[in-house]
């Protein structure tokens, strides 16, 4: 059974749509949710949890309807938007001790380690906290309700490269006994290399891809030559930067034999990032 | 639910609540319109949520494990429980009041139980007016007050005016005579206290019908609302 499954979801703004969109995660895997800002990452996890009124779509989480089971379903999501930043003159001991309340499953012995892991200090107040702090806060509050699956939107931004690798270790520890998942969303795209299992890419309020990130990753080649392999070849190009010597571009793997004159490389997910977004406003970026 | 009561209580509650209940001892001031009073609780309340605004109390308590429907409800009954702590902390003083001035008040309704009744109508008009604006936009949250502020003192005017040409015209109207008697008088008579008790008796009536209503607008309206 999946743990999380988003079906149709979408919501209608003036200005933007969030055009059914569909994923689904299992238990045991972490999914990277990636996008340019304004793709709808933030959207889509907030209409997950009715914080957006939807306009149409299903959300079932462990097999239930979420918005027919909200009470029950956010007991077992833990949620987190960036840095905390609420109750700024309020000490963490007193925002635990009412948070730990509303969980019936919750683990003071797992929160006193992530405590100390994140080296945090009960008695301080919110607004005494580093950015990078009061997203450790956020998550060790997250992490210890034994929750199912972990929506984390941005957790990496505003940490330390230091920090950014040890919370990459504890979502691994998260998961490894299989009952768990993560969808997170990030700009820093080398943490998924690092720990994403799957891959949801958002543009423009719509999926472009949801599958693990081997498969993402093989559905595309770098490829870079010299000005006059460019021309004839620059309509299968997916995005290309230019430069004083020739070209280097993304393409799709099924277009590889039209570019075997080319020196040709895997891409990261980086790239595939990067180059998918000039797509549709047929940039070139001439350097 | 008694952990959002809980939250409300410890990470919500601002210093202004409890510190405005002590205006419950204007009704010591020999001549005063005393439902002026009961509007500094309502000024209490407004901090309550304006304070929420500054914490981003909204979006913490919605990811909580609660719907929208049972965030609005709580802050609704905490709001009711500071209504009410003053309704009973001005029953004390309506007592001190009348030995220290049995004459009456000169500047409006005497410290009775219609004046109680007059209170309770006074909150269900800030709870109408300021609860479900509120939750259409609580970064509206200084004109929704203005507005709920100005609402509440038509109501003190109203009711302190009609009291005030009550004591005054006593003697032309046969009415007025009638309400000065029984309604803005310490009651000392049975005919007294049974009509101000079915006074009392029609505001706390208007107050759970009018406050119910705003909390069911309020949930309406929030299950709308993006944060």
């Amino acid at each position: 059974m999946q743990l999380l499954e988003v079906r149709d979801l979408t919501k209608r703004y003036p200005t933007f749509t969030l055009d059914k969109v569909s994923f689904s995660l299992e238990p045991g895997y972490i999914m990277g949710f990636i996008g340019r800002n304004g793709a709808g990452k933030t959207t889509t996890m907030k209409a997950m949890l009715n914080l957006v009124h939807r306009d149409g779509g299903e959300v079932f989480v462990n097999g239930r309807s979420f918005f027919e089971n909200e009470q029950a379903c956010k007991s077992e999501i833990g949620f987190v938007m960036g840095e905390f930043d609420c109750y700024k003159n309020a000490t963490l001991r007193t925002i635990t001790d009412v948070t730990r309340r509303f969980y019936p499953d919750w683990d003071q012995g797992a929160y006193e380690t992530y405590l100390r892991r994140f080296a945090l200090t009960e008695g301080k107040k919110v607004k005494e906290l580093s950015a990078g702090m009061r997203v450790k806060y956020a998550l060790a509050l997250a992490l210890s309700h034994n929750a199912k699956l972990l929506i984390l939107d941005e957790p990496t931004s505003g940490l330390d490269p230091v920090s950014r690798d040890d919370l990459l270790d504890v979502f691994r520890s998260v998961i490894e006994d299989g009952s768990r998942s993560i969808l997170f969303s990030t700009h820093i795209i080398s943490d998924l290399e690092k720990c994403a299992d799957y891959i949801t890419y958002i543009k423009g309020g719509k999926i472009l891809a949801s599958t693990d990130v081997l498969t993402f990753r093989e559905g595309y080649r770098l490829v870079s030559g010299d000005r006059e392999h460019l021309e004839v070849r620059r309509p299968k190009l997916v995005g290309c930067k230019e430069h004083a010597f020739g070209f280097t571009g993304l393409i799709r793997a099924e277009d590889e034999e039209a570019f075997r004159s080319c020196k040709i490389a895997p891409a990261d997910l980086e790239s595939i990032m990067i180059y998918t977004e000039q797509e549709d406003s047929h940039e070139t970026t001439v350097l | 639910m008694k952990q959002l009561f809980y939250k409300e209580l410890k990470l919500c509650l601002p210093v202004q609540v409890p510190l405005f209940f002590l205006f419950a001892a204007m009704l010591l001031i020999p001549s005063y319109p005393y439902l002026v009073a009961c509007f500094f609780t309502c000024n209490s309340i407004y901090y309550l949520f304006n304070q929420s605004v500054g914490n981003n109390d909204t979006l913490f308590t919605a990811l909580l494990p609660v719907s929208k429907a049972q965030a609005v409800k709580a802050r609704v009954r905490f709001v009711v429980t500071i209504e009410m702590v003053m309704f009973l902390l001005l029953v004390p003083m309506i007592l001190v009041n009348h030995r220290l001035n049995p004459a009456g008040n000169a500047a409006g309704t005497d410290g009775n139980i219609t004046f109680l009744a007059a209170a309770l109508v006074l909150f269900t008009i800030f709870n109408v007016v300021f609860i479900p604006a509120f939750y259409r936009d609580e970064n509206k949250s200084g004109k929704n007050f203005l507005i709920s502020t100005i609402s509440v003192f038509v109501w003190i005017i109203l009711w302190e005016g009609f009291m005030i040409a009550a004591a005054v015209a006593k003697g032309q109207v046969p009415f007025f005579a009638w309400v000065a008697e029984n309604l803005d008088a310490y009651p000392v008579t049975d005919s007294a206290w049974r009509i101000q008790l079915v006074a009392l008796a029609v505001g706390a009536l208007i107050y759970g019908l009018g406050t119910c209503l705003a909390a069911r607008k309020a949930v309406r309206i929030f299950e709308q609302v993006d944060l």
